[in-house]
């Protein structure tokens, strides 16, 4: 019996399933694609992708791709279900010694623990399946509790309890999970991925709470990927065995699951005396069942095929979804971009609008011009304007910030943590605009002087002076228009037209030059998020590479 | 007779508008208090009528005859009524309606009082308590619901909308629910308590697809019209015989805890794949006063039942019962641990412990099946019932939970407010937009100018002429036309000066009102551009010619006469000269130095003299035109933010008040 098992256990030709190696070059192609996928931006579909996306990947690396790497390795049967559904000691019960801790508080089991046969234990020592998980050996008291090993190793890590036992048949391996609803959420997630790594999923429920909505909606998602499925329906008392047990045979047809094997265990003192076993003959259809998709290749391949193959089929449409989810966030990140870029276009056009009408030329350089040249020196007056100019942008710019915040509280997605973050330094954008606006006074004294230099007329008139009316002349609009005048007088009309000219080309320059500046401050948090259009045209074709080599 | 008092307590509001100096009564909104003390109140204020509009009649009862003449003078005379009365009247509309509805509410109240015999005196004060924060919170909702969106106030909306439903009827009877998961037996508790099967119990899950009552005392009717239990559904325990409600001595076998005034409710599950039973649920758990969470060994951790509900309901711990049930199940000391462990887990839920006293949740282990702990639970509950406190405690943790919920639209942890500073730095960007600075700097420059120009030596005056008579273009834009600018103003300063003051007053703030406050900047802003030109116009230009200080006359006068020094002198050597005179050298050359060196220095002085009043020329000049711009922006912007301030700050104290 045990050499017959071994021979089946490493043959490979039963597997039915065919596996060539560009299935397995495409899939793991297909999961490099699904773990680039992001999904920043806080829209509506954002955390459901999120946990497809970390689902999706569950199923490929702890599932599909070690199956289908080694179509030999033992078969893994998921024990799962509520709490206090007994999973424990049904694994008890199934292995013929207490493997698992079973008690009557809840959440019972913390750590699963994985049973082979001892020579199957190589397969489940080393990373192959489940490779995020920490294998840990705890060696059993005498009393046979485990001595309380951790959910979580220090760093967070989950451990994975493995044990042998030479009574379970070879390239049979159970797995006892966490509550499917446990009170601790991390027991629930860590519940969900043992579940999509298994080959064989064992529900467990109970005669109270057969009708609990948490696991039938994980036997609905478990019909929808055609996984290999068992129930088991546990702590029946026997004077109700055949009434619960028709209900239950009738909730699962109605959802479509009738074809599902269903088992019965009654309710015994054992089942709730702190984790005694149950006697063989309660569990031994079930074992019966298991030991038969063992041993017989047929029942194996079909288990492994359909399982495999229904992982294989799901991906046909929650790839596409993935892949949705990832053009809404580049939507929604192009949105974001197109807010900015449409407010800074208008912030540009009104602060042209305003040096038109000659804006910058009001208040104290208004004033400061009224009182030229009597009473106000050029220095003073060039001042006036170059802080005027300075105040102007900054004002735009906060402007733009200040509309751009609306937009984007607004938008679902500009709640996104790296967007609120930034750095709104009024400060700083003050500094930044006050250099851009210094810089350019500068060049436009040396524009003066050149020009003064190549006048020789005596005496040369005053470089500050001309300085001071070009600026006026080009940001006082139509009301400096006797500056422009001035000018003319001084160095001459086509001197000063030419001034004029370049002025008002440096003018502009340094006008875009900011505005853009501070635009791309703007956009640089949701730069850094990195949304682009590519990973869902990525998706989709690794997707259609996986259909062919199908 | 409540058409009479509810006529009455409007004109007392009235009469008080009319009379402002009625500060004594001003707690118009203690209706409690008001309840009290209607009868005397009414005297008083009819004496002070008396008093105040003269003889109008001797007897209280022509008195009352006149209110409503009275109230119709005061709505068609002063329509409009001064500012703060409109203001209001502006934002007291859900005052006005408010008191109508606590005046219908008092009055079942005050009815309810005098059928209750008089055993809760501490209670009464707790109802007080109570009746406060419900007006505060109905307050505060009036008071946002402009600046706050509908959503977020509709849970506040809704406790005030229960909670005077529920006053409105018996407060003799607790309305208890039994709920719990699927199997673990609810029913079987239901019909323990009950000591009848009236609740279907079964294997079939779900088993209770509808909600049962069971009232133990009659009454009870318009607490399950609230539930909307059907009549079919509605059933009497045992014990109770028909037509003598509430009788001790006619209880059967439980006469030890006649459960008087108990209504309780089976639910049906709230776990099971069917959504409509939970639906129901969520529905019938947010109207009765207390719960009974049944739970078993195999299901007391579920996730569904803890994170759904008994950590959201936390705060209800004092309404809250936790049983354990079919612990008949369980072998031994199992049982204990098991009950242990649910109590550390209803701990982690944040849920209150009434143990060693304590006001909290009551968790008990007993087994329907068997009838174990039944007892304890039915004495639990019968002094439970008894203090007939349950309503209230219900309702003061809605209040509770509904605080908790606005706290982020209220609270906030950092000071806030408009500093001193902010109003100050807001002045100072307004002055710089309306040029202020400048502005008296020029005026300074042109009244020392012009004091030069008056005291300066004639020769130098003579150059300068010349000066500009043979360069004429460098001077030209002295002609400059000043014609009236329009946008004299920096748009962009004030604008940006309107933001900063802005973010400076709602820094700190909840969203909402933060909002509120720059809003209320922004509107301000709308006209102060235009606002600011026109005042630059008035208050920038001085009036007229430059003024002449007093001494002026003397200084021009002093140079003057040491031009004739020179003159003189100048004259007198020349006459020595040309031998007119007689040769004196000391006099005349004494004379031309003094004017030489001291018409230089009279006009040097003259500067100096100068420079003080020109200083303050120019101070005084920018010192107007900032004022100016400082009130301007004072009425615009400043006072409607502070306005807006003021009102989140009136908020926020009625929020402290509805926290209790």
């Amino acid at each position: 019996m045990l050499q017959k098992a071994a021979k089946i256990g490493h043959s490979s030709h039963v597997v039915t399933l065919d596996v060539r190696p560009q299935l397995l070059d495409a899939l793991s192609a297909l999961r490099d694609r699904v773990a680039a996928a992001r999904f920043p931006l806080p829209l509506p579909g954002a955390p459901r992708a999120r946990a497809n996306r970390v689902e999706l990947l569950a199923q490929l690396d702890d599932y599909l791709v070690p199956r289908l790497r080694d179509p030999e390795a033992p078969l893994l049967a998921v024990i799962g279900g509520s709490t206090g559904a007994g999973k424990s000691t049904l694994v008890n019960s199934l292995v013929g010694r207490r493997v698992s801790e079973a008690g009557v508080l809840r959440p019972t089991t913390r750590t699963p623990v994985l049973v082979c046969h001892p020579e199957d234990h190589t397969w489940f020592s080393r990373a192959r399946v489940l490779p995020d998980l920490t294998r840990v050996w705890v060696p059993r008291r005498p009393d046979g509790r485990d001595s309380g090993a951790p959910a979580a190793t220090e760093d967070g890590e989950h451990v994975l309890r493995v044990e042998t036992s030479g009574s379970l048949p070879r390239g049979l391996a159970l797995l006892d999970a966490p509550d499917v609803d446990s009170l601790v959420a991390r027991n629930r997630v860590l519940a969900a991925q043992l579940i999509s790594a298994a080959d064989i999923w064992i529900m467990v429920t109970t005669a109270s709470r057969y009708a609990d909505a948490v696991p039938w909606h994980l036997l609905r998602s478990a019909k929808e990927n055609d996984a290999t499925l068992v129930t088991v329906l546990d702590r029946v008392p026997h004077q109700m065995v055949a009434e619960v047990s028709r209900q239950y045979g009738a909730l699962l047809a109605k959802a479509g699951l009738g074809d599902v094997p269903r088992f019965t265990v009654p309710e015994l003192p054992e089942s709730t005396g702190g984790g005694g076993l149950l006697p063989a003959t309660a569990v031994a259809p079930l074992r019966a069942w298991l030991t038969h998709r063992v041993q017989d290749p047929t029942a194996r391949g079909t288990a492994i095929a359909r399982t495999a193959g229904g992982i294989i089929d799901s991906l046909r449409v929650r790839t596409p979804e993935l892949a949705g989810a990832v053009a809404s966030q580049y939507a929604a990140a192009l949105r974001l971009t197109a807010a900015v870029d449409e407010t800074y276009r208008r912030e540009h056009a009104r602060v042209r609008t305003r040096l038109q009408s000659g804006g910058v030329l009001a208040g104290d350089a208004l004033k400061r011009w009224r009182s030229y040249p009597l009473d106000c020196t050029p220095a003073e007056l060039l001042d006036a304007l170059t802080e005027s100019l300075g105040a102007l942008l900054l004002c735009s710019v906060t402007a733009a910030d200040e509309r751009i915040d609306e937009a984007w509280r607004r938008d679902p997605a500009g709640a996104a943590d790296g967007l609120a973050a930034r750095d709104p330094d009024l400060e700083t954008a003050e500094h930044r605009i006050g250099m851009a606006v210094r810089r350019w006074r500068r060049m436009l004294e040396e524009y003066a002087e050149e020009q003064v230099r190549a006048l020789d007329a005596t005496p040369p008139p005053d470089t500050e002076l001309v300085a001071a009316l070009l600026a006026t002349a080009l940001l006082g609009g139509n009301r400096a228009r006797s500056a422009g005048e001035s000018l003319a007088e001084r160095i001459g009309a086509q001197g000063a037209l030419r001034l004029r000219d370049r002025g008002g080309r440096l003018l502009t320059d340094y006008l875009d030059k900011v505005l853009a500046a501070e635009r791309e401050r703007r956009l640089a948090p949701l730069d850094a998020l990195d949304v682009h259009p590519e990973s869902q045209a990525e998706l989709i074709a690794a997707l259609s590479v996986l259909q062919k080599e199908r | 007779m409540t058409a009479v008092t509810a006529v009455t307590d409007h004109t007392d509001h009235t009469d008080r508008i009319d009379h402002a100096d009625h500060a004594d009564h001003a707690d118009r909104i203690d209706l409690a208090e008001q309840a009290e003390q209607i009868g005397q109140a009414d005297q008083a204020e009819g004496a002070d009528r008396a008093e105040c509009c003269g003889p109008s009649g001797p007897s209280g009862r022509t008195d009352r005859a006149e209110p409503p003449r009275h109230v119709k003078r005061v709505d068609a005379g002063e329509p409009e009524g001064s500012g703060a009365e409109s203001a209001a009247g502006a934002w007291d509309d859900g005052l006005i309606a408010r008191r109508v509805s606590d005046t219908g509410v008092f009055d079942v109240e005050a009815a309810v009082d005098t059928h209750v015999p008089n055993d809760v005196g501490a209670a009464h004060d707790d109802d007080a308590a109570l009746m406060t924060r419900l007006d505060a919170l109905r307050e505060l909702v009036g008071l946002s619901r402009t600046r706050v969106d509908a959503e977020t106030l509709a849970e506040a909306g809704h406790v005030l909308d229960e909670a005077a439903a529920r006053r409105r009827l018996s407060d003799r009877h607790t309305v208890v629910a039994v709920a719990g998961a699927t199997g673990s037996g609810k029913s079987t508790l239901f019909n323990a308590l009950a000591g009848v099967p009236l609740s279907e119990t079964g294997l079939r899950r779900p088993t209770t697809s509808a909600p049962i009552a069971c009232s133990w005392t009659d009454g009870a009717a318009g607490l399950l019209d609230r539930l909307g239990i059907p009549g079919r559904l509605r059933r009497r325990p045992l014990q109770v015989q028909p037509g003598q409600p509430g009788q001790p001595g006619q209880l059967g076998q439980h006469a030890d805890a006649p459960l008087k005034g108990l209504v309780l409710v089976d639910l049906p599950d709230h776990d099971s794949a069917a959504v409509e039973h939970r639906e129901q649920v969520d529905r019938i758990l947010a109207l009765v006063d207390a719960v009974i969470w049944v739970v078993d060994p195999e299901k007391y951790a579920d996730a569904m039942l803890h994170e759904r509900y008994l950590r959201p309901l936390a705060g209800h711990a004092e309404v809250t019962f936790v049983v354990l049930n079919q612990v008949d199940r369980l072998p031994g000391e199992a049982a204990d641990l098991v009950l242990d462990d649910l109590r550390r887990l209803l701990d982690e839920d944040g849920i209150a412990l009434g143990e060693h006293g304590e006001p909290g949740a009551t968790v008990l282990a007993l087994s329907a099946l068997t009838g174990e702990g039944i007892g304890e639970l039915r004495e639990s509950l019968d002094q439970f019932t008894r203090e007939q406190g349950a309503a209230s405690r219900r309702i003061a943790a809605d209040i509770d939970a509904a605080a908790l919920r606005l706290r982020p639209v209220y609270a906030t942890g950092r000071r806030s407010g408009l500093s001193e500073d902010a109003r100050e730095e807001f002045t100072d960007r307004l002055a710089d937009a309306v040029g202020a600075e400048a502005a008296g700097q020029a005026a300074e420059r042109a009244w020392r100018r012009n004091a030069n120009k008056a005291c300066g030596t004639p020769w130098l005056r003579l150059w300068r002429w010349y000066e500009a008579r043979r360069a004429p273009s460098i001077t030209f834009t002295t002609l400059k036309p000043a014609p009236a600018d329009e946008e004299a103003t920096a748009r962009q300063r004030v604008e940006h000066a309107v933001r900063v003051v802005g973010e400076r007053a709602s820094a700190g703030l909840p969203g909402p009102w933060g909002q509120a406050v720059r809003e209320a900047a922004t509107r301000g802003a709308a006209g102060l551009p235009e606002a600011l030109d026109e005042l630059a116009l008035t208050a920038g230009t001085p009036a007229g010619r430059l003024p002449r200080p007093g001494w002026w006359p003397v200084a021009v006068l002093a140079q003057v006469s040491m031009t004739l020094f020179q003159v003189v002198g100048g004259l007198w050597l020349l006459g020595q000269i040309v031998g007119v005179l007689d040769p004196n050298l000391g006099v005349p050359v004494l004379l031309m130095l003094a004017g030489i060196v001291g018409g230089p220095c009279v006009e040097w002085s003259c500067r100096m003299a100068a420079k003080g009043p020109a200083r303050r020329y120019g101070l005084e000049a920018e010192r107007r035109l900032r004022e100016a711009a400082a009130g301007c922006g004072r009425d615009r912007v400043l006072d409607p933010v502070a306005a807006e301030l003021l009102r989140y700050r009136e908020v926020r104290e009625q929020y402290v008040k509805v926290t209790g």
